[in-house]
């Protein structure tokens, strides 16, 4: 999760990067604990969903699935991340609010000193749940919208998903729930993403994160969905633009980038174009410490079955099943060679990816697009759009050597 | 006297649903232990062994696959509710046998 409003609008261009760390727990900058770094655990609670969208990448389905935990099951299993000390979970889906005990697992996730936060498609978020989910502890609600009223629907599969998901996402504000927008960029969808935001910022929301697909669940049937590295680079470029924009009208809205860390390089560039030498660099450093592409690391995913993933949109592959050994032993456990690659990725990256200067920040973008795409975990990220001037520095301002120690 | 684990049945109903899952065993050179590397989604054994291939190495000394939901588990610490019970190793049968609960 990349940060774009806080790069660009909140980062002194002084270049002090490491004050931000120090503002989140220590006083000091913390990047030995990199490896030690907890990850923040998606839950998919159920497989079941209210909408059929084209792009879920958990193949959710209107039809109950067997093999979901049970209330107590679900407990047992937040009892493991507690012990493990993950710091968030994050109730998915499926749509988590199809299961009626969504607000006890919440409160007992919150009770275990576990940092709830859901995401949801919005629609069955009435005003009670809204506040019976505040009330239980649930820190932060993210819901998904892809595009303007008629597009949206298109993409849930239901007419008036979009109006439906507003009205969640107004409940929401209205009990006073932290609530974001979650938006997907697709091709069919990308020319809606100023709207989107004109439409919700109007009606008081102020943070948007905006997802890359990621080539995994029903998301694989839409590779041909995804716009070009190139269009990609506009989108995000959009992005920037439009954070810029409302900053300086005095709108504070938060915006966020997820699935692509060759964002990370392209904000380093943009930084450099908007604002200079120094800003890039206060950049730069930042994201370094944020530490690049989080997969098998600083994030993991189990389903609804129990079944570990390296991400949430890994879902062909499983390190282990949470019913057969707790979740932090399936994932501390590196004599898995598959994960003990990703944790050590630098070493197996190839092609440009290898010799990259934004290696550090970036590192690799998605193993998952690249084994999706090539067949190979460490090929180059088909949906890198950086520039070969750009990833090999050989213009003016290159950051081998002056940040990349 | 020997302690023996106390291990319960996981149970395991329906791991292949949607998509049929297979554990993936691998040997990456001859002379080493086979290993239990987690499973994959697919349709048939054949694509299993693909996509295991991608992940672990097409130059693996031997990969195995099993239809997850033929494996039976007995584990000391899943998710079981009804062995609750804080102690976890009891000593073993009379005949020497590991004692085993089903959950
Ligand atoms: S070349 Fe590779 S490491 Fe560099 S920005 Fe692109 S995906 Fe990231």
């Amino acid at each position: 999760m990349i940060s774009i409003s806080k790069l660009l609008c909140d980062l002194d261009a002084e270049g002090d990067g490491l004050r931000y760390d120090a503002a989140e727990g220590s006083k000091k900058p913390q990047i030995t604990e990199k490896k030690q770094r907890r990850p923040v655990v998606v839950w998919n609670t159920t497989r079941r969903c209210n909408l059929y969208c084209s792009h879920c990448y958990a193949g959710a389905d209107l039809d109950p699935a067997s093999g979901e935990f049970t209330t107590a099951e679900g407990k047992a299993f937040l009892d493991q991340l507690a012990d493990y000390g993950a710091p968030v979970v994050l109730f998915s889906g499926g749509e988590p609010l199809v299961r009626d005990d969504l607000v006890e697992l919440v409160s007992y996730a919150a009770d275990q000193g576990l940092r709830p936060v859901l995401s949801s498609n919005g629609t069955l978020i009435t005003r009670e749940k809204a506040a019976a989910l505040r009330d239980a502890g649930l820190q932060y609600a993210g819901i998904s919208v892809d595009g303007l009223p008629e597009r949206n629907d298109r993409f849930r599969g239901e007419e008036g998903a979009f109006d439906a998901a507003v009205r969640g996402i107004e409940n929401c504000l209205e009990v006073g729930l932290k609530t974001g927008l979650r938006y997907t960029i697709t091709e069919a969808n990308a020319p809606d993403l100023e709207g989107v935001v004109d439409l919700l910022a109007e009606k008081g929301l102020d943070r948007f994160c905006f997802y890359h697909l990621d080539y995994g669940g029903r998301g694989a049937e839409i590779v041909d969905a995804d716009l070009s590295p190139q269009e990609k680079r506009e989108a995000v470029r959009r992005v920037a633009d439009m954070t810029l924009e409302y900053h300086d009208r005095g709108e504070e809205i938060e915006t966020l980038l997820v699935g692509n860390y060759a964002d990370a390089a392209f904000l380093v560039e943009y930084a450099r174009e908007e604002f200079g030498e120094a800003k890039a660099q206060a950049v730069y450093d930042y994201l370094e410490r944020n530490g690049g592409d989080p997969t098998g690391e600083r994030i993991a995913d189990v389903d609804y079955q129990g079944n570990v993933h390296l991400t949430q949109f890994w879902q062909g592959y499983s390190l282990g099943n949470v019913r057969d050994r707790p979740f932090g032993e399936i994932w501390e456990d590196e004599s898995n060679p598959l994960l003990e690659a990703l944790r050590n990725r630098e070493e197996h990256l190839k092609g440009k990816c290898a010799d990259c200067q934004y290696q550090s920040i970036c590192r690799g973008a998605s193993r998952l697009r690249a084994l999706a795409a090539t067949g190979d975990l460490f090929e180059p990220d088909p949906q890198c759009y950086l520039t070969d001037d750009e990833v090999f520095g050989t213009e003016a301002g290159s950051m081998v050597g002056g940040a990349a120690d | 006297m020997v302690e023996k684990a106390r291990r319960s049945l996981v149970e395991s109903d329906e791991r292949g649903n949607p998509t049929p899952q297979w554990e993936v065993f691998v040997r990456a050179e001859a002379a080493d232990p086979m290993r239990h590397v987690g499973s994959v989604a697919a349709a048939s054994a054949t694509e299993a062994h693909e996509h295991a291939s991608r992940l672990f190495g097409w130059d693996a000394a031997d990969v195995w696959l099993c239809p997850a939901e033929a494996v039976e588990r007995y584990s000391t610490r899943g998710l079981a509710t009804d062995t609750e019970d804080e102690e976890s190793r009891v000593s073993e049968g009379a005949d020497g046998k590991p004692e085993v609960q089903d959950a």
